[in-house]
């Protein structure tokens, strides 16, 4: 054996590897730093998109309360039960659903709740406006 | 010396390959739905300061307009699909002409004219998207204004409609 060998022999002798604990240990810390990290991921991912599609579906709420209001108090009941505006804006939605409800008059008030639905009615978006009878029409 | 060194068996390399392959799997999987979503949604402007500003003082115009409500020119100016002159009250109970120029791309420009004295402000947004001005005909209400805009992909971002109020 060359002097050479024998050197690398006595050196590698004094050399250990990871224990299987210590492995494990290591891919334990950085399975945890993995999936955290994804985990922030998709969440942040998730919340971004429940904003975005938040804020479409309350631009498509507020345009159909400016007709709701304006709609005659006798007329609330028989007026659409659908969008009565444009929905073009919930098109990145789809499929979705947009309907109004109105609730029967109690004391001369009404309730008209708009809402859209979308994700197969896992979300929901809706405001409620009260009407009053003041005798005449179109006012809020 | 070299007979006691070994390598990885193929079933070591086969496992890691696969807990890897995993990994990056979960990972496409991820970015492509990123990718899709942000297809198919338009940016959101909302988010920022400027044109959050255009639409809120645009509204309060409108909401605050008084009869005659719109005019069809004021000075140089003309009603346009990219440009709206309505007439509104201020907070004092003295009327203005404002005149809304979406007409330059990127940029909002809102130059009032008071009714006293004459006396004009400019104020103007940058980093704006395509606006567009038109009307929403709302029975009992023929005065109501729809702005729209766009995002560069031409995905339907703002649509919204007003109405002046009642004084």
């Amino acid at each position: 054996m060359s002097l050479y060998a024998r050197g690398y022999n006595r050196h590698m002798a004094r050399q250990r590897g990871f224990s299987l604990v210590e492995v494990l240990a290591a891919l334990l810390v950085l399975a945890v730093v993995i999936t955290t990290t994804m985990a922030m991921f998709v969440e942040r991912q998730k919340r971004m998109q429940t904003a975005n599609e938040t804020i479409l579906a309350y631009q498509a709420i507020s345009n159909e309360i400016e007709v709701r209001r304006r709609i005659p108090y006798s007329q609330l009941e028989t007026a659409s039960p659908n969008f009565i505006t444009d929905t073009a804006i919930l098109n990145p939605l789809s499929p979705y659903a947009a309907t109004v409800a109105v609730s029967p008059p109690n004391n001369s008030v009404k309730i008209v709740t708009i809402s859209v639905r979308w994700r197969n009615g896992q979300r929901v978006e809706r405001v409620a406006i009260t009407r009053v009878d003041t005798g005449g029409s179109g006012l809020w | 010396m070299v007979n006691r060194e070994r390598g990885f068996t193929l079933m070591e390399i086969v496992v890691v390959l696969a807990v890897f392959g995993a990994f990056l799997w979960i990972v496409v999987v991820l970015t492509a739905d990123m990718r899709a979503w942000q297809k198919r949604m338009p940016v959101n402007f909302m988010t920022h300061p400027a044109i959050t500003a255009v639409v809120s003082r645009l509204r309060k115009d409108v909401q605050d307009a008084a009869p005659p409500y719109y005019r069809e020119t004021y000075g140089n100016y003309s009603m346009s699909n990219r440009m709206l002159i309505v007439y509104t009250l201020k907070e004092a109970g003295t009327g203005e002409t404002v005149v809304w120029d979406f007409s330059t791309d990127g940029e909002v420009t809102r130059r009032a004219f008071t009714d006293i004295s004459g006396a004009t402000s400019t104020w103007t947004a940058h980093g704006t998207p395509t606006f567009s001005i038109g009307d929403f005909p709302i029975p009992g209400s023929p005065d109501s204004v729809r702005i729209q805009a766009t995002d560069k992909d031409g995905k339907l971002a703002i649509d919204q409609i007003y109405q002046p109020r009642p004084h």
